[in-house]
């Protein structure tokens, strides 16, 4: 349990001075470059201003449009963890089982197809997918709703968050990885002494070597594969017109609106980092006698 | 008993001294050779569409040929105002090709610099460089680029320069990994031992002979990565503009008309950034495999 406190808060430690020197980067860089925000040019006070706003969560209000931007913010960043984290799950189910499959090599024919899938969902870019699926579900099918209800009382919102997670979870980029990772890992372990042994005791292998051996790569690949998904997630949300965080950072950098651009990058740095937090906490649950 | 003990300690090293005849299976010979492809392909549409010879101008606008579909004529179609898309396609390569060679030269520089330094020196050097590739890899990629357009003209020369230090980090913890795995072996201690000059042992016995896998490697992830990005920023609209072709726009424009049963417009471009991404990164893996000692036997 101690262990959990030390690595929790060397790790919030560490989160905390990655997001000063950002913010530092960020301030920096807009003070140099033309433009205008909240703050500009008055050096340290400045910069200890625009911490408060951001470690206190008022965020103050858009040079643009005159709006809270925590009203903004919030509701668009719902929407974006939403759309990740069922994505990563999605992610998982698909790669998993193909990883599993084509890691025993009596099946290694019958996997190919698979793994050649599996190359094909992590290249196709994903701005075409997302037309390709809209395409066949509205024309074909018409199961799924094929936007997010705008204002109240119009469609079911969960059900419209199915295609975009559908999308990114196919064209994250990360299946490829997942399923070769998985593959190359669980042919190791299972070919090392100790599963041979319980095999030889007639225990099944698969099992005791699944636990052995990927969940600590599979953790520590899909925490990593964070700062990808959402940066997939600003095209996803072009493509489906999804109010998330992605296209707000869009249409801010097309308005050059500084002060919510600072706000969406701080808080993807916290999704990004918060992930690291929790992935090194899982690694020592897991596995506790790592140091 | 001494057997295993010398399956345990061998290094790392040891299994480039086997012919890669040997250590290549079907698969990766299978995967290599697609790679193969698809890079001479690239460079042979580069050097086509700089010359401008055996192509159609991808500029030239015919309206009496809107929308034909793949023919002998026209080998990909026309798009929606007659340009004919296999020379756009041809001609799009210009889109990425000089500017992925620029992210890949600046990630694999610096990343061997920092990496050097950070692996030789760990006291403090590391902690600070890695601090700041910290910061750099914390900030998703899409969103730094977006603060970069923001800041700056949105140039592609000068995106994908930034896109190669976003890709900084990545690789100098894999030199650092490499450079910390192999200052205290025999073979680098041997050549301490013989006189040689620090400046040989980084540059010649670990840069050359033993990261260079590493570095082929992750240049060809990422002159995958960089095509992928240049695409999804023209189709944002961010990236090459419109007249110019690239992959990216090509797709971009040709889903106006997709749902009016013209899928070719945009799935011939999509299809060709799916067939190169994969070439390239099936090369990558290849090479990985082969370079790698081999788990199964």
């Amino acid at each position: 349990m101690i262990r959990f406190v030390k690595v929790f808060f060397r790790e919030a430690l560490n989160m905390l001075l990655l997001i000063i020197g950002v913010t530092a980067l960020l301030y920096l860089l807009f003070n140099i470059m033309p433009g205008f925000f909240p703050g500009k040019g008055e050096g340290l006070f400045g910069y200890t201003q625009l911490l408060r706003k951001l470690f206190t969560f008022q965020f103050g209000t858009s040079i643009i449009t005159g709006r809270d931007i925590n009203g903004i913010v919030f509701p668009a960043f719902r929407n974006t963890i939403v759309l990740t984290v069922g994505s990563i799950f999605f992610s998982i189910v698909i790669a998993v089982p193909i990883g599993i499959f084509s890691a025993y090599r009596r099946f290694k024919t019958y996997s190919w197809p698979l793994v050649i899938f599996s190359y094909i969902m992590s290249t196709i870019p994903v701005f075409y997918l997302g037309y390709l699926v809209l395409y066949i579900v509205s024309r074909y099918t018409g199961v799924l709703p094929i936007y997010y209800p705008q204002g109240s009382g119009r469609g079911n919102p969960l059900l419209s968050f199915m295609l975009p997670i559908l999308v990114l979870g196919f064209g994250n980029e990360s299946i490829s990885e997942i399923v070769r990772l998985i593959s190359t890992e669980l042919e190791r372990v299972m070919h090392s002494d100790y599963a041979v042994a319980s095999k030889a005791r007639g225990e099944s292998v698969l099992w005791s070597s699944v636990n052995e051996g990927i969940m600590i790569p599979l953790i520590s690949i899909v925490f990593s594969k964070i700062p990808f998904i959402i940066g997939g997630a600003v095209i996803v949300e072009h493509v489906f017109n999804w109010p998330g965080m992605g296209r707000l950072a869009f249409q801010a950098t097309l308005d050059r609106d500084l002060p919510l651009l600072i706000v969406i990058t701080f808080l993807s740095v916290l999704c990004v980092r918060g992930g690291m937090l929790l992935k090194e906490l899982a690694l020592l649950y897991i596995n506790p006698h790592e140091k | 008993m001494k057997r295993f003990y010398f399956e345990k300690e061998r290094p790392a090293i040891e299994s480039f001294h086997v012919p890669l005849s040997r250590r290549a299976s079907v698969r990766d010979v299978v995967s290599i050779g697609f790679g193969l492809l698809v890079v001479s392909y690239l460079v042979v549409f580069y050097f086509i569409s700089v010359t401008g010879t055996f192509i159609r101008d991808p500029m030239q606008i015919d309206i009496s040929n809107m929308f034909l579909p793949p023919s002998i004529d026209h080998l990909f179609g026309t798009d929606f105002l007659g340009r004919d898309i296999f020379s756009r396609v041809v001609k799009g390569t210009e889109a990425f090709f000089i500017p992925g060679i620029i992210s890949i030269s600046v990630s694999t520089t610096f990343g061997l610099l920092f990496g050097i330094v950070s692996g030789f020196y760990p006291r403090y050097s590391s902690k600070i460089i890695f601090y700041v590739l910290n910061i750099i890899d914390s900030i998703p990629r899409i969103i730094f680029i977006l603060i970069i357009i923001v800041l700056f003209n949105p140039s592609i020369y000068l995106i994908m320069t930034f896109v190669g230090i976003s890709s900084i980090p990545k690789i100098a913890s894999y030199i650092k990994a490499k450079v910390e795995l192999l200052k205290n072996q025999r073979s680098i201690e041997a050549a301490r031992a013989l006189g040689l000059s620090q400046a040989t042992i980084i540059f010649k016995h670990i840069v050359w002979l033993s990261s260079k896998p590493v570095l082929i490697i992750r240049a060809t992830l990422g002159m995958g990565e960089s095509i992928l990005i240049e695409t999804s920023l023209s189709y944002l609209g961010i990236g090459v503009q419109e007249p110019t072709p690239s992959w990216g726009n090509m797709v971009a424009m040709g889903k106006d008309f997709f749902f009016q049963g013209k899928i070719w417009l945009s799935t011939i471009p999509a299809l060709v950034i799916l067939f190169t991404i994969m070439g390239l990164y099936l090369l990558g893996d290849g090479l990985n495999s082969i370079y790698n000692e081999k788990v199964s036997r």
